[in-house]
């Protein structure tokens, strides 16, 4: 085998990133994402291992239980592109892919989950509500252009560190700094939760309450809407309870002629 | 214009088609977002002939589940089969002009049947196992194209999920969307005050997963600056929420700062 054969390009890179893009398609209670994992690093393997024995034993390997984050999964599978790599050139036969990623999985998804899903959708969205209901119409753009420019460069940028510093966490999280990034994006998301009831006079003719009273005082009365449902959440109980119990409250404020 | 209008028939089965595909976002493919409600929800519309009931559906929606996050194996509530299924039983339950109170018994109509949507991701999920145990049963040469072909069959399972909660959802609304139109007047006004408490309902489920404190001083902070902007100087919400974020700023670097 050519050693040149082992080498990994721009062009691997472009094919793991686009199938990684389809990581979780076929997610299983059982198994989460092992087949994705499978399916993305396999066009390396099939590079990498020539003989066909190797192949199907190192391709078995990554079809284990596997779950993570999908868009840190980038940086494992950048990781194992690496250990791979180094595994099937003979420069570290004895490297430990199942391990690098066990003990990447849980941290990096832990890690994903607060980045992504507790800080970036929620500023995002936050930020698209707060305009669409004052009467801005391309908010929904505004919040997939938000979202996807950090998204997209942070899922490519990722799985390019994995596969340079071979799965070294210690430098992905010195790198982009995600705990900081997490951590402002929600006290930012938290003030603009702040201005939905602050505008609320403002709010566009299918949202405003007409009410005769004061700007501020209809302010006042959505802030104190908001606090007391948060209130009341703390309390416990899902968001479809929580709507419905608004349903029922306004249907029976309606027939006692609160409205 | 009666149930089996063939335009509403064939609508509803695009409507189910299109939302098919935009769930797949969600889970099988890429996670761009564009299935959130606020961009999910104003697509339909647009499709249907009316961006703005989808817009106004978009933003109610949107903050409601916006941090029930796919934790392990936690499936949170389909916010993109509500917001597709209440905006297209909205507009085609109702043709015409934007009718507020026939969008709020749309969405508190598909808030009903949210656990449905819960326990269809479920029963595709358990489906997906059987996939992954039809590759993992492959080997020599047929075990890269049986883990290709399982692993995208999955793409198919939650396609197939998403169409038939479409197929079921949207008939059974619009006959229930025109039963409601007979309904006494104050269930109409009802199901406006609804829709308006919403986004403010919205505010405070995300704020309370976003802070631990009742009363969020960074909240707090949002809307004296939104009230004060808005209603001494007139500002606008592309004024005030850049400064929101801006004092999110300054406060998380207070915050931050060594006592």
């Amino acid at each position: 085998m050519n050693a040149r054969h082992k080498e990994i390009g721009a062009a691997d890179l472009v094919c793991v990133f686009m199938r990684g893009l389809l990581v979780q398609a076929s997610w299983s209670f059982e198994r989460m994402q092992s087949l994705g994992f499978a399916y993305a690093i396999e066009p390396v393997l099939r590079k990498l291992y020539p003989d066909p024995e190797e192949y199907e034993s190192r391709l078995k390997l990554h079809m284990t239980y596997f779950n993570t984050q999908p868009y840190l999964a980038s940086y494992i599978l950048g990781a194992v592109m690496r250990l791979e790599q180094e595994r099937a050139s003979g420069r570290n036969r004895a490297a430990d892919v199942q391990g690098l990623k066990t003990s990447l999985m849980a941290p990096l998804g832990a890690l994903g989950d607060s980045v992504f899903w507790g800080s970036l959708k929620p500023f995002a969205a936050v930020m698209a509500v707060a305009l669409v209901i004052t009467g801005s119409g391309w908010a929904p753009l505004l919040f997939l252009t938000i979202y996807n420019s950090v998204h997209v460069v942070l899922r490519a940028g990722v799985l390019v560190s994995g596969y340079r510093s071979g799965g070294d966490a210690v430098d992905l999280v010195a790198r982009y700094r995600f705990t900081r990034i997490a951590k402002v994006l929600k006290v930012t998301s938290l003030a603009m939760l702040g201005v939905i009831p602050g505008m609320l006079p403002a709010w566009r003719p299918e949202f405003r309450f007409a009410v005769n009273a004061p700007d501020i005082a209809v302010s006042a009365a959505g802030l104190a809407f908001t606090l007391g449902i948060v209130g009341l959440l703390r309390q416990g109980g899902s968001p479809v309870r929580f709507m419905l119990g608004l349903g029922v409250a306004c249907i029976v404020m309606a027939y006692a002629g609160v409205i | 214009m009666t149930f089996v209008d063939p335009h509403i028939v064939l609508s509803a089965l695009g409507i189910a088609i299109a939302g098919g595909l935009i769930g797949l976002d969600r889970t099988a493919v890429g996670q761009f977002m564009i299935s959130q409600p606020i961009v999910a929800g104003p697509f339909t519309g647009w499709l249907l002939g009316d961006a703005t009931t989808g817009l106004l559906v978009g933003a109610a929606l949107e903050l409601i589940w916006i941090l029930d996050m796919p934790v392990g194996s936690f499936v949170p509530a389909d916010s993109t089969v509500a917001s597709i299924s209440a905006t297209a039983i909205a507009v085609l339950g109702n043709p015409g002009a934007v009718y507020v109170p026939g969008i709020g018994f749309s969405i508190l109509l598909t808030v009903i049947l949210a656990p449905i949507t819960m326990r269809a991701d479920q029963v595709a999920r358990q489906f997906n196992a059987r996939l992954a145990d039809a590759a993992q049963s492959a080997s020599g040469p047929d075990l890269r194209k049986r883990l290709a072909r399982a692993h995208v069959s999955g793409v198919g399972v939650f396609f197939l999920k998403s169409l038939a909660v479409y197929l079921a959802f949207l008939p059974v609304g619009i006959v229930a969307v025109r039963l409601f139109l007979a309904m006494p007047d104050p269930v109409h006004r009802a199901m406006a005050l609804f829709v308006k408490l919403l986004p403010l309902m919205g505010a405070a489920l995300a704020a309370r997963r976003l802070s631990m404190k009742a009363v969020d001083l960074f909240l707090l902070g949002g809307f004296v600056l939104a009230a004060l902007m808005g209603q001494v100087f007139q500002a606008p919400a592309l004024v005030i929420l850049p400064l929101a974020v801006a004092g999110g700023l300054l406060g998380a670097r207070y915050r931050e700062r060594p006592s």
